[in-house]
């Protein structure tokens, strides 16, 4: 046969295969089941810490933490296993023709269907618990869609990075063995709970979870927020007595009666601005760019590691 | 053990006296310890090559590699790890963090590693505490002492132990396979290793061959280097076209079917195989074409019936048919098989094996992996000995008619004719090398008779 003249399936045609095939799998598969989960894992998340978010500086900073934890959880897991499973199925259809750049592909659209779907149903959670969502949005204008693009960026990006360990390792055992590492590595270097050194300070830009909460923080206004730290520290010593009074006790009965309080919690926040979080389409722009680069990267990572799939061994 | 030995004592200097001579101790026993095992004893002063030799000599040559690579990693991270002691930077303490671990790895290692070398003196195992402490003077004391002999050497592969060569290639025929590898190397470990040399034959089309041979006589890496998956010093003609050059192209023209039943499981049978016909038909293939074509082979291969089943409900045989139909479907004109018949009864793989020597009836050349070849004997033209010669290399031992087979080896079946090349320690008789040469010289002798 003369085989210069025959063309077989490129790249793009490929694509469409492998997402047929991961379309199925969602409906013969589990995969649907992330989905539920996702309801589930906002639901707590929303209960525990929604009643403050997006309402005091602590809450919020408390409260978008948590929110960039689901998303890294949900993308986390929603491919750490999908191309490890099926190495010696890739292998096979790499040396019959399969392109990995559309393997990639396929998965990158299939899993952004799986992320979008997270988002929607963490948002509609968000909204069952009444979670106090901003009202301006900084990109959009509609600042649900805002918040909705930020977290399906942070687990789309958590996505692309567990598909990229997921295309380096050969055995599932060994990519959940990986994944709870980059679990702690992002939740210990989001550079906004755990005082960090100069020099690992720096690891935190390479994080999904810095840039996630950064664009919530400022997405929800940070810092127009009221502090409520100083207040609560106040408020432990209620029960102070001096000569037979309780001063502190009384001048926050007072403060709460004259809207004093609400002075001295918007005075606070005031003196605990940060510039990082300041609300600015800029700011979001910026961290929505990270993250962007980042699925980039971790996608082009995961399709070089895969182009050397032949090399595995028997 | 040198950088442990250097971090455990404390001291922050490199050159530290008492450190050198712990590691010029060691390095001396170690080089005698080499000497008794006849591994080169130079290699006892080169960090990270020792700790793979010492492996080597305790016969663990697996761990050895992993043991080895711990320890160039600890010898890398010795180099920050001295320019940044007094830094006190956070990158420092990652680096400490990463030694500690990298330590703890390789403790873990030398139990392993000592304790085969322990075995290998035939001597207790309490020894390793001593050579976990004080290994500079257990060295000395294995090395220098009369009373510590190794129960047996390293084994050497002499690469220069292979028999003859005949270096005849095989004609180009236009129809057919021809194959000339001169030979196939890998590099494994920073060792050269001769995988397969001096493999010269031509299959007709039409013909069905049996590829016999022993376990690591190099089966696999023939097919691999035959399909241009891992190419080989090679000319690889299928109908006078260069598979090597052509490879991107000639691949859809190569059906390879793996041992394992690679396919995804939730997936439907019309469905795997309609997307392996996209994948591997040419796209100027009309989808009216592609569609019957796959009707065709679901029929043909007697998965019409159940073409809308998940894969993960098939039977063995089922699946192995769909295996070889996801190949078959693009009607390729090499089909290369790599025991089909695993895991299947008499009947089933009977009727499999019928299945390929129709395909074989109809123009293709079919290359068969089976370690049951002689119930299905009958349905081959050919067959292909592989033996491993005296340097552990895959060579020809015998390409030809079954029938002649028989008589070349003078057995009266497959399997004792694989008996006959496997190796003495794998329960064969050993003759690999004399076949070898036997079919050198009938191969020699053909050729000058060709003039």
């Amino acid at each position: 046969m003369d085989t210069k003249k025959i063309k077989h399936r490129g790249r793009f045609s490929q694509v469409f295969i492998y997402l047929g095939k991961l379309f199925r799998m969602f409906i013969f598969q589990n995969d649907w089941k992330v989905f539920p989960m996702a309801a589930v894992i906002a639901g707590l998340v929303c209960y525990v810490v929604g009643a403050n978010l997006f309402v005091t500086q602590e809450g919020t900073m408390i409260g978008t933490f948590a929110l960039a934890c689901i998303c890294i959880w949900n993308g986390f897991f929603n491919s750490i296993q999908v191309i490890c499973r099926e190495r010696p199925i890739v292998k096979r259809e790499h040396r019959s023709g399969m392109h990995i750049s559309s393997y990639i592909t396929a998965h990158m659209i299939y899993q952004a269907f799986l992320c979008i779907g997270q988002t929607v149903i963490t948002l509609i959670v968000c909204r069952i618990t009444k979670v106090n969502i901003p009202t301006q949005g900084l990109i959009t204008n509609i600042a649900l869609l805002d918040i909705g693009i930020t977290l399906f960026l942070i687990t789309y990006c958590a996505d692309m990075m567990a598909l990229m360990v997921s295309a380096m390792v050969h055995m599932t055992t060994t990519a959940m063995t990986i994944m709870p590492f980059l679990l702690i590595f992002q939740l210990v270097f989001s550079g906004a709970f755990f005082p960090l050194g100069n020099g690992a300070a720096k690891f935190t830009d390479l994080t999904i979870s810095k840039w996630g909460l950064t664009a919530l923080c400022s997405q929800g206004d940070y810092n127009s927020k009221p502090m409520v730290t100083l207040w609560n520290a106040v408020a432990k010593l209620q029960n102070t007595e001096f000569n037979g009074q309780k001063p502190v006790a009384e001048f926050m009965r007072q403060a709460q009666e004259s809207g004093l309080k609400e002075y001295i919690l918007a005075w606070s926040g005031k003196q605990n601005q940060n510039p990082v979080y300041a609300f600015s389409a800029d700011n979001v722009l910026g961290c929505w760019g990270y993250l962007l680069l980042f699925i980039f990267i971790y996608a082009s990572i995961a399709v070089i590691c895969l182009e050397f799939i032949d090399r595995d061994k028997r | 053990m040198d950088i442990m030995n250097f971090l455990d004592t404390g001291s922050t200097d490199l050159l530290d006296v008492t450190n050198m001579v712990k590691w010029l101790l060691s390095s001396l026993g170690h080089f005698m310890i080499f000497k008794k095992f006849g591994v080169r004893p130079i290699y006892a002063f080169f960090p990270v090559v020792r700790e793979y030799n010492v492996s080597v000599c305790a016969g663990k040559e697996k761990e050895g590699r992993t043991f080895a690579v711990i320890n160039a990693v600890e010898v890398l991270l010795a180099i920050p790890y001295y320019l940044l002691k007094d830094s006190n930077s956070s990158f420092f303490q990652l680096i400490e963090i990463a030694i500690l671990a990298a330590i703890l790895a390789d403790v873990l290692y030398q139990i392993r590693i000592y304790s085969g070398l322990c075995q290998a003196f035939g001597r207790s195992k309490r020894w390793l505490w001593g050579w976990f402490f004080v290994d500079e003077w257990i060295a000395i004391i294995w090395g220098f002492g009369e009373s510590f002999q190794p129960q047996k050497q390293v084994e050497k592969v002499d690469a220069d132990a292979g028999v003859k060569v005949s270096g005849v290639n095989a004609q180009v025929t236009d129809s057919g396979l021809t194959v000339n590898i001169s030979e196939r190397t890998t590099i494994d470990f920073f060792r050269k290793m001769v995988l397969l040399k001096d493999i010269h034959l031509s299959i007709p089309e039409g013909h069905m061959v049996l590829l016999l041979g022993g376990s690591g006589a190099g089966k696999t890496t023939f097919v691999n280097a035959v399909t241009g998956y891992e190419k080989a010093d090679a000319s690889i003609m299928l109908k006078e076209q260069d598979l090597y050059r052509d490879y991107k192209k000639m691949k859809y023209d190569v059906g390879f079917v793996p041992q394992q039943d690679l396919m995804r499981g939730n997936d439907t049978v019309l469905r795997t195989l309609a997307d392996a016909a996209t994948l591997r038909m040419p796209s100027g293939v009309s989808i009216f074409a592609r569609r019957k074509r796959v009707r065709d082979v679901l029929e043909e291969f007697g998965l019409a019936a159940i073409s809308s089943s998940l894969v993960e409900k098939l039977s063995g045989g089922q699946r192995k048919r769909l295996s070889i139909a996801m190949e078959f479907i693009s009607d390729p004109s090499l089909f290369i098989l790599d025991e089909p018949d695993s895991g299947l009864d008499g009947v089933v793989a009977r009727g499999l094996f019928e299945k390929l020597r129709s395909i074989a009836d109809s123009g293709k050349i079919v290359i068969v992996i089976t370690h049951t070849p002689d119930r299905v004997i009958d349905l081959f033209d050919d067959v292909i000995v592989l033996a491993k010669d005296a340097s552990r290399t895959g060579r020809l031992a015998y390409y030809g008619p079954v029938k002649e087979a028989y008589e070349f080896f003078g057995k009266d079946s497959m399997e004792d004719i694989l008996l006959s090349i496997n190796q003495t320690d794998e329960g064969g008789e050993g003759r690999g090398d004399e076949f070898v040469e036997k079919y050198a010289d009938r191969m020699l002798e053909a050729d000058r008779k060709a003039g």
